[in-house]
């Protein structure tokens, strides 16, 4: 079920929410464990069993490395199986074929793909899990006694299928004992509305402008074109992601729960490295946490470095899906943020700002270039007509058709990527009593009004996509 | 306080919404969109697996929301303040119109061999077999599209056809570009000659609101038909015009979504000469009119002609010009052209091959009678609807 769906927004949530309030602390985890699981069980109806058997794994393994607590060999023992097992279910459902595909293409071999469906938000859930057996390990967090508590946390469905990846450890105390005050659902309601706003009316909107670019004919767009349709994607996929985090967050705390931030507008950034400081918070800081800093990060000299930077990237290509091009993505970026480290990274800094803005966004538009095209043919095509290599002329009719037609969208994302809304909250609480009151009752006449234009582009959607269903 | 009744209006609205759409009984069918609307999906553990079960469920309640009217509009007059000039596949044109986009055409090649096959089984009778691929409005009115529109150009499409179908055709093409020209050289032009062929004057070859051609579109077409045929076209001054609707408000007026615009006006056209009984097979009904006035009234008005949709209807006319019979195979934009051509035919025999299942070439056989055959579709239906198949 998208969030931003009528029956998710009128029905689920509504329905959700009001049990949950209605019933005493005692029972608000069940509420919440039910719907969770009617959620995903909506999507996964066969596959949440997959959900439960790595939840209990990692639950049961816990619970033995406590009962081991003195026998560290012990501890590493069921840490290990809880990972491998944790590991072995993403690697069968998510990347046999692509394994299958890859031996079958280089050996020329023809094994049978197994066309299992990707279990929708394997990769969150997985890694949600994991990081609760390695910090039990780390005695960063108490073992968690219930079993259904356990599995309240992982199955939650708000961060269920597209994050962010809520660690235990940051949640394992109102997983307990949390207070539901009405102010937290009041700002928790304005954030998962904002979220909304920005999915159906930034998002899907530069992601028509997108798929139409996308389906012209090669060398039917031109250089302008092709970068137009790059970007808007670029905006598509921050606005969406972000908005998903946005209704996660918001939904967290109308819940009474504080999930982490997942990102800092990105797309202002004046540096990759800055970049992925901001982009996707929580998986960078889990494979930071996880397996960088486990592989002794920057400690061990330049030649260890290197080869920790692009285990790391790596991995993070293709958690995003099973494909050659989300590997080359992460390598795009291991090997830029090493550049950036031992070449480059000190000149960019004492140039002006602006330089590194540009040198940012482009990086970061070209990078999901990589990002969107699983063939490589297609890939290819693409930077070709990036580069005026397709026979295709610089600019022409076609750019100005779509720069006209889609100018509302484009600047009004071009505009919210930057940090102006924190930085106009700032002036307005600066300002007089006046202007603050009505800067106010603007606002909220604005959520109503926007609310209701976007239930209105809900009614009658052509084109709503779900992006993460690779991830 | 202000956020706090800000978010209790939110989720009131919410709640209240809700309730409605719980409440409110669920028209099956939406006069304004012309189209059943989406049933409640069966609940099936196969369709949940697929994801079937879940888009329909958003179809459902995307179909029945309340005030879903309402709703299509504010998204419309948003995208139009925000300067969008194409709004759910139709471009927000010049001079009012609204005018339906042409997507890329994905079934060129199969139509076409179609169409032969239909023309193979005709092979050694003795007919004249026509072909009239008939642009759309975003064809001939291609100057009011928005600036900067892109530009797919449907007559190529229709060229491949007419050469993989090997079938002689009827290009009406350049008529309706001439009429559209030369209207707006002289904005008086009333009435005007060009050789044979008697162009009529004021008023526009498709409707602002609606994707067919108005009864003028299909009287120049008609023209180019007798042109190739070898007919003189009976001349618009000769026919007794009607007007039979003012407020019009036709599909692409309830695709955009726009419902400030004012509705089209209908012109019916009768040559007093005629003497017509029009049977409609499938129903086994028999009128002496080519209207079914009962549509003036409704919202689907263009359905007036030729009585909305019949798998096969047989127009005889007592007094026509000759003895020839024509087989009519043809979307809807033949409805309002048939008026012209029953001068010229004792019998039409008039084929919707969505409907029709029982074959044309071998009705065609049964009836030695059948002098001509006529296929003609618009581009724009020709490749989306595929009712086409039907003939072969």
């Amino acid at each position: 079920m998208v969030f931003s769906s009528i029956p998710f927004l009128f029905f689920f949530l509504p329905i959700c929410l009001i049990l949950y309030y209605l019933v005493s602390y005692r029972w608000k985890n069940s509420v919440l464990l039910f719907f969770s699981l009617v959620f995903y069980a909506w999507g996964e109806p066969v596959y949440i069993l997959l959900m439960f058997f790595a939840t209990a794994v990692d639950y049961c393994s816990g619970r033995l490395m406590e009962r081991f607590g003195k026998k560290e060999g012990m501890r590493k023992l069921f840490l290990v199986f809880s990972v491998t097992v944790n590991l072995s279910v993403l690697a069968f459902f998510k990347y046999a074929d692509f394994l299958i595909g890859t031996v079958n293409g280089l050996l020329s071999a023809s094994i049978k793909p197994l066309g299992l469906g990707l279990p929708v938000g394997i990769s969150f859930f997985t890694f949600q899990t994991m990081s609760y057996s390695i910090d039990l390990y780390r005695r960063k967090v108490p073992m968690e006694r219930n079993y259904l508590d356990y599995l309240t946390y992982v199955s939650m469905f708000p961060q269920l299928v597209a994050g962010p990846i809520v660690r235990y450890s940051v949640v394992n105390q109102e997983l307990r004992n949390r207070e539901i005050k009405k102010e937290e659902i009041q700002e928790g309601l304005f954030r998962f509305m904002q979220g909304l706003f920005k999915k159906v009316l930034i998002a899907n909107q530069a992601g028509a402008l997108w798929e139409e670019i996308r389906a012209l004919e090669a060398g039917g767009a031109s250089v302008a074109t092709a970068w137009l349709g790059a970007l808007s994607f670029t905006l598509q996929l921050y606005f969406d992601f972000s908005a998903y985090s946005d209704m996660a967050i918001g939904m967290g705390r109308m819940l009474g729960f504080q999930f982490p931030e997942n990102f800092n507008y990105p797309l202002s950034s004046v540096s990759v490295t800055d970049f992925w400081r901001r982009w996707h918070i929580s998986l960078s800081s889990w494979f930071r946490d996880y397996v960088y800093i486990p592989l002794g990060g920057n400690r061990k000299g330049t030649p260890r470095h290197l080869r920790n930077m692009l285990i790391v990237w790596f991995l993070t290509g293709l958690w995003h899906g099973a494909a050659w091009n989300f590997v080359l993505w992460g390598l795009y970026y291991g090997i830029l943020l090493i550049l950036e480290k031992y070449v480059w990274g000190k000149t960019l800094e004492r140039l002006p700002k602006i330089c590194g803005h540009i040198y940012a966004v482009l990086i970061v538009v070209v990078g999901f270039v990589i990002f969107v095209f699983d063939d490589m043919g297609a890939l290819g095509r693409y930077f070709l007509s990036m580069a005026g290599c397709a026979g295709n002329t610089w600019w022409g009719e076609e750019f100005l058709w779509y720069l006209f037609n889609y100018k509302a969208v484009l600047i009004v994302a071009a505009v919210l990527a930057f940090p102006v809304y924190p930085w106009f909250k700032r002036k307005v609480e600066l300002a007089g009593d006046g202007i603050r009151t009505g800067v106010s009752v603007l606002a909220m006449a604005g959520y109503v009004v926007l609310f209701l234009v976007t239930v209105a582009f809900l009614v009658n959607d052509t084109f709503n996509p779900f992006l993460y269903f690779r991830f | 306080m202000i956020r706090k009744w800000t978010a209790l209006l939110l989720m009131g609205m919410t709640l209240v919404l809700m309730i409605i759409f719980v409440l409110l009984d669920k028209k099956e069918f939406s006069e304004n969109e012309n189209r059943y609307l989406a049933k409640l999906p069966a609940f099936d553990m196969g369709k949940i697996r697929s994801g079937e079960f879940m888009e329909g469920l958003e179809s459902y309640t995307a179909d029945h929301f309340p005030f879903r009217d309402f709703f299509m509009g504010i998204k419309t007059q948003t995208e139009m303040l925000v300067g969008k000039k194409e709004i759910n596949d139709i471009y927000i044109a010049k001079d009012g119109f609204l005018i339906e986009e042409y997507q890329k055409p994905e079934n060129t090649e199969r139509i076409g061999n179609i169409l032969k096959a239909f023309a193979g089984e005709l092979e050694g009778e003795d007919l004249e077999i026509r072909l009239m691929l008939v642009p759309t409005a975003v064809y001939v009115y291609e100057d009011k599209l928005p600036d900067y529109a892109p530009r797919r150009n449907q007559m190529e499409t229709a060229e491949r056809i007419y050469e993989i179908s090997g079938i002689e055709r009827i290009d009406c093409s350049g008529d309706l570009l001439g009429w559209q020209a030369s209207g707006q050289n002289s904005s008086q032009a009333s009435y005007r000659d060009s050789g044979k062929v008697c162009y009529a004057g004021e008023g526009e070859l498709y409707y602002r609101t609606d994707h067919h051609w108005t009864t003028l579109g299909a009287y120049v077409g008609y023209t180019a038909f007798c042109r190739e045929m070898g007919l003189e076209a009976v001349s618009l001054e000769e026919m007794d015009s009607r007007t039979a609707a003012e407020d019009f408000r036709g599909t692409v007026y309830s695709k955009a979504g726009d419902y400030t615009r004012k509705g089209d006006v209908i012109t019916t056209y009768t040559n007093p000469l005629d003497h017509l009984t029009v049977k409609y097979v499938d129903t086994d009904e028999t009128s002496d009119s080519l209207y079914n006035m009962e549509y003036a009234t409704v919202k689907d008005k263009y359905s007036l002609f030729l009585d909305n949709l019949h798998s096969l209807i047989e127009i005889e006319n007592e007094t026509s010009e000759s003895d020839r019979e024509l087989v009519l195979v043809k979307d809807s934009y033949a409805n309002s052209m048939v008026p012209f051509l029953v001068r010229h035919y004792k019998k039409i025999y008039v084929f919707d091959t969505r409907y029709y299942k029982q074959g044309v070439s071998e009705f065609i056989k049964g009836h030695p009678g059948v002098t001509d055959v006529l296929i003609l579709y618009n581009m724009n239906t020709l490749d989306t609807d595929l009712g086409i198949r039907g003939v072969y």
